[in-house]
Order: C-alpha cells, then sequence, then structure tokens
C-alpha cells in the first residue's frame, strides 16, 4: 500500500497542509464541506496509479487561511495560485461534493487547470426540483445519517466514525464547519451563474454522482452534464452521497477507467 | 435607580405542547399556527400597556425584536419605537434593539433612529445587538460575520449621526455614495448607546471601550457581577470610571396584591420560560455565530438552563420575582444593591400573563415598587 506523507507547504502566505502519496502522474483531490478525512481507502488505491495530492482547504485542518479566502471563487483564485506555484496545473483531479463545486469554479475560470476533472456529488448548481440540504441547520449527527445511504456497507465505517471524537478533533470539526458556512453560506452552496460559466470548458469531465444522494439531488448530475459539453454522467446505484467512502471499489473502479 | 416596563409581546394563544412536533418554537416552528386577528387584538393590547405602565410612573419602555418566534411579536423596534414616541411623552424609550449585524443598510437605520428621536423629542435610547443565532437564520445573514457587521454597522450609524455630510463609506460590508441623511437626533451628540449581554466576553470589552451602557439579559446575579466587574477593569485600564449609568439588569417580574396571587398569576411567565428558549444548538448558535471565548463563557454562566428550572428556581436564582408589593420591593433592592444598577429592566408582561393581570401590575409598580426602589 502506497505511503503517504503529511506535508506543510507555504501557499499565499499562509500554510497549506497537504497529504501527498504514490507514484505517477499528478491526481489533485479536492475534499469536501465536511473536510480533510486524509488518504482514505480510495486515496491509497488511486495511489497505486497516481501521485495523489489531497490537500486542505484553507481554514480547514491544518491550513491557514488567507484574510481575502471568503468565497467559493477565492478559494478557487487561492487553488490556481497552488497549482500554478507546485507545478501542477493541467493535472487529472477529482472534486467530492463542495469540491467539486470548486473544481468547476476553477474550470469555469482557466483552461489551464485540468486535464481531466471528476465531479463526485458535487455543490454549485441549483437543483431545479429538489433542494440542496442544509447540512448547517442540523447537527452534525444528522449530517451523517443523511450523507450515507447504507451506513453497513461502509468498510471504514469503525475507523472513521467508531470512536467519540477527542476535544481536539471536535474543536477541528467546529473549525471545519465555520469555514464551510464561510464559504457557502448565501447563496447556499450554488453559484447562480457557474453553469452558463461552464460553458467555457473543454476538458474530459466525468460526473458520478450516488443513486440515493440525500444532500446534493441526483438531478444535478444532469444538470452539471447539461452545462458541460461532451460530459459524461456515471450513477452508483444503492449508495449516498459519498460514493468514495461509502463504495470505495465502484468509485475506484469508476475513476481508473475515466482517468 | 430607574425603572424599565418591558414585554416581548408574546403570541401564547395555541396550545404550547404543539411545540414538541418541531424542533424548536422559533425559526422553523410553522407560521400557520398565527391568526392575525388574534394578533391585532394582542398588540393593541400591549402598547395600551406600555402607556399605562408610563402613567404609574415607570422611568422607560423598553422594547425589542425577534423573528419567526411567537415569544415575541415585535418585528421592528423602529415601528414599535415610532408608535411609543408619539402615543407616550415623558418615559424614555428603550429599543434593545435594532440587531445591527443583520441590518444591510445601516444608513436607513440611522435616519430611522433619528427620526424617532426627533418625534419623541429626545427620549430614545438606542440599543444596538448582536442578535441571537436564530437571527442569523431568518435573516439569512452569514453568522460568521455576525460581529464585524455589528461593529462596522455600528461604526457606520454613528458617524451618520455626529459627521456632518455628505460623506463616503467604503467598508468591508458597507458601501455608500453619499451619506447624507436629512433626518438626525436631536440628543447630541448622538443617542445614548446600549448594550446588552449574556456573557460574551468581546462584548463586554467592546461596551466598555466605547463607554456606553451594558445591560445584562437574565443572567445569574454573580454572573453580572463579573461581567461588570470586567468593564470596570477595561474602562479603568483606559482611565475613568463607569458610574451606575453604564449597568442595566434585566429579569422578569409580576406583582399582585399578596405574595399568594402573585404567585399563582405569576405562573404566566413558565410559558416564556419554556418552549420558546429550547430548540437545537444550531439554531441558537450556528458555527461561527459565537467565538471559541464566547463559547466557553456562555457554558460556565449558568448552572442549568432557564427551561430546565423550576418556578421555584427561576425565583431563587432572581430571573423571576414574583410576590406582594413588599417582597418585590425587598428583592428588587437587592439585586439593586448587589450589583449597583442604573436601570432595571423588567419584563413585567410575559408569556400568558393577561391584561388583567398586567395592569395590576403595572399599577402596583408604579404605585409602590418604583417609589420604593428611588431611595
Amino acid at each position: 500500500m502506497p505511503n503517504f506523507t503529511e506535508e506543510t507547504i507555504s501557499v499565499a502566505g499562509g500554510n497549506l497542509q497537504v497529504y501527498k502519496g504514490g507514484s505517477g502522474d499528478p491526481l489533485l483531490v479536492l475534499h469536501g464541506a465536511g473536510g480533510n478525512a486524509g488518504p482514505r481507502r480510495y486515496a491509497q488505491a488511486l495511489a497505486e496509479k497516481f501521485t495523489v495530492y489531497l490537500p486542505s482547504h484553507p481554514g480547514y485542518g491544518k491550513s491557514d487561511r488567507p484574510g481575502w479566502v471568503e468565497t467559493m471563487q477565492d478559494l478557487a483564485c487561492f487553488y490556481t495560485w497552488y497549482q500554478e506555484q507546485e507545478g501542477l496545473e493541467n493535472v487529472r483531479a477529482i472534486g467530492f461534493s463542495m469540491g467539486g463545486w470548486l473544481a468547476a469554479e476553477m474550470l469555469s475560470m482557466t483552461g489551464h487547470a485540468f486535464s481531466k476533472v471528476m465531479l463526485v456529488g458535487a455543490a454549485g448548481v441549483k437543483p431545479n426540483d429538489g433542494e440542496i440540504t442544509d447540512i448547517f441547520i442540523i447537527s452534525p449527527a444528522q449530517v451523517r445519517d443523511l450523507v450515507y445511504h447504507d451506513p453497513s456497507q461502509v468498510p471504514e465505517w469503525d475507523e472513521l466514525f467508531g470512536t467519540d471524537p477527542t476535544p481536539e478533533q471536535a474543536q477541528q470539526a467546529e473549525a471545519d464547519r465555520e469555514m464551510a458556512i464561510r464559504l457557502t453560506w448565501r447563496p447556499y452552496m450554488h453559484n447562480p451563474r457557474l453553469p452558463a460559466k461552464l460553458g467555457r470548458v473543454n476538458v474530459p469531465t466525468h460526473i458520478l454522482w450516488g443513486e440515493n444522494d440525500n444532500l446534493v439531488p441526483v438531478e444535478c448530475a444532469g444538470l452539471y452534464q447539461q452545462a458541460i459539453a461532451g460530459s459524461q454522467v456515471t450513477v452508483i446505484s444503492n449508495c449516498g452521497h459519498s460514493p468514495q467512502i461509502e463504495k470505495p471499489d465502484d468509485f475506484v473502479q469508476a475513476a481508473l477507467a475515466f482517468l | 435607580m430607574d425603572v424599565f416596563y418591558f414585554t416581548e409581546m408574546p403570541y401564547a394563544e395555541f396550545p404550547e405542547s404543539e411545540a414538541e412536533k418541531f424542533p424548536s418554537m422559533r425559526l422553523t416552528f410553522p407560521n400557520t399556527y398565527f391568526d392575525p386577528d388574534t394578533a391585532s387584538g394582542l398588540m393593541n393590547r400591549y402598547l395600551d400597556e406600555y402607556q399605562y405602565a408610563e402613567e404609574m410612573g415607570f422611568d422607560g419602555l423598553m422594547i425589542n425584536e425577534h423573528h419567526n418566534t411567537p415569544s415575541c411579536m415585535d418585528v421592528e423596534v423602529n415601528i414599535t419605537g415610532g408608535i411609543l414616541a408619539r402615543i407616550t411623552n415623558r418615559a424614555k424609550i428603550l429599543m434593545l434593539g435594532n440587531m445591527l449585524p443583520t441590518s444591510d443598510n445601516p444608513v436607513r437605520l440611522a435616519e430611522e433612529i433619528a427620526l424617532l428621536d426627533v418625534i419623541s423629542g429626545g427620549r430614545i435610547i438606542s440599543g444596538f445587538v448582536r442578535g441571537i443565532g436564530i437571527e442569523s437564520w431568518a435573516n439569512n445573514t452569514n453568522p460568521i460575520h455576525n460581529r464585524e457587521r455589528f461593529e462596522e454597522c455600528h461604526d457606520l450609524v454613528v458617524k451618520t449621526w455626529t459627521t456632518p455630510g455628505p460623506f463616503r463609506w467604503e467598508g468591508n460590508h458597507y458601501h455608500y455614495r453619499a451619506v447624507n441623511p436629512w433626518m438626525l437626533p436631536v440628543q447630541k451628540p448622538h443617542p445614548p448607546v446600549w448594550v446588552p449581554g449574556t456573557g460574551s466576553p468581546e462584548t463586554v470589552e467592546w461596551t466598555a471601550r466605547h463607554r456606553y451602557t451594558y445591560a445584562a439579559f437574565l443572567t445569574p446575579l454573580e454572573v453580572a457581577k463579573n461581567l461588570f466587574a470586567r468593564y470596570r477593569e477595561y474602562a479603568a485600564s483606559d482611565g475613568w470610571e463607569p458610574g451606575p449609568e453604564k449597568f442595566a439588569f434585566m429579569i422578569c417580574a409580576h406583582v399582585n396584591d399578596t405574595d399568594e396571587k402573585a404567585q399563582e398569576s405569576g405562573k404566566a411567565f413558565l410559558w416564556r420560560m419554556n418552549y420558546p428558549l429550547r430548540g437545537p444548538r444550531e439554531y441558537w448558535s450556528p458555527p461561527g455565530y459565537t467565538s471559541r471565548a464566547g463559547a466557553a463563557a456562555v457554558a460556565a454562566r449558568r448552572p442549568t438552563p432557564l427551561h430546565e428550572m423550576t418556578y421555584q428556581e427561576l425565583q431563587d436564582r432572581y430571573h423571576l420575582v414574583v410576590g406582594s408589593p413588599d417582597t418585590v420591593i425587598k428583592k428588587l433592592r437587592h439585586i439593586r444593591d448587589e450589583l449597583g444598577i442604573g436601570s432595571l429592566l423588567l419584563e413585567a408582561q410575559g408569556g400568558q400573563l393577561s391584561h388583567a393581570d398586567t395592569m395590576r401590575s403595572i399599577e402596583l409598580f408604579g404605585k409602590e415598587v418604583i417609589p420604593a426602589l428611588k431611595d
């Protein structure tokens, strides 16, 4: 199994925490609103083929927040800065949930960000029929209940949720939640102008969703597909909002086939 | 010591246990329980009671504002303040207050308060509040910006009152080309500013640094004492000594002819101490609304939440003072002497307290209790 290291680099005048592991072409992985869970099983599997970069977004984990990072567009600007500095432009990327929205904002800003990109249960686009679940007005435990369609099929459940968080972990989770609120409060978890701006995208884009996503309605997969010419959609059945955690084998198979 | 009359203007006209069907009686409790005709009667009744409170001798009338809750029908202190400005002629009007962080237009706010000061002939006390977490949801204002918007909104309102226009404002949250409202307050340099708190250390410091009056809301006496002591420390470090006028304390209070009668009628206050104070942490304190220091202070401030206290406990801890005039005078003197406050804010109508009991209470406060607190 590939070794991951945790490093801290300086980007835009602040520290950025990055998990890095594996070998091969770079693969940038952008975590969701809940924070950086580190190199889980899916990341280990991807690291067999790629050098996986898994940064904690500014304000998350051990990463500093430069004072100007207030919005998702600021965050996208930050990451183009990171890519340029680290020689990580035109790389493969996967964005989960809010990280998918981030990837889409980056796609809308520059053709240099990614060579191929996967958007997984991505926020960012307003559903027509449903609503993106407000994860801030309910408790973290309630959010978790909604994220996973069938907890019994989550192979890393005990590792992730088996023990009560330490006070430090609880405080970190609260800080992560505050950063998510800062970035996505209003309009909640979407950018009304994003679909129009995605008209410029001309890199291969794969949209992947859990069929039973209770946070970001699966209809958003179709809306992303409409917005991004030539994009493909895969829906994983019997699966919630986080296929990479709930069904890592299916997820990795789909990711490797595309990437 | 000045004594203020206050009601949250509750709508308690439905079975309160309905609240159990929902996460809280606030924010998401369905407004299908609201009947406008009932509300019309209640609002006019409450305004009559304010008028009577002035007539009976209260020094001031306090109003507040909340959203999405039957516990408080006053959704805009500048509207009710405008009514009181016109239907009363002596009492101070304490608006505690306008929610600064949820305001998108501080210049309009400055104009409105100035207009009230003009209509009332300079009787306005302009309270500025952060709003409880629920107001961030109801107004959809990012809780992470609560304190910085509070401060910037305040700075702009005060500058609007005190700096000749026109001037320009390009801040972080607020931007104006020509701040130059025609309407300015009567009181110079501007109406007194009060700020309420329940324990957040930053609020005490900010209030002391600005030399505003700090009002502790429904805290245990010990907590209020500590908050006031911190205020005095900040003042001392800035080289000044605050008088009693810088300190106010808010409690619920009810007086009736005898202790026995008061104990019976005072139970109506239990409504406001119960469901309206319950609800998920996310409602009351969304992530980012409270700083780490604030969260720690709030966690430490009360041994038991108000809604878990019995009627007796609420009274033992001076959150609710109930009794005959003599009993209430004794208790309120105790509070005054313990805290060294210049103003006592009495929520004297609360929950399901009837019009008749409210009027009798106002009368007894005016005729017997308030004069005895002036010695």
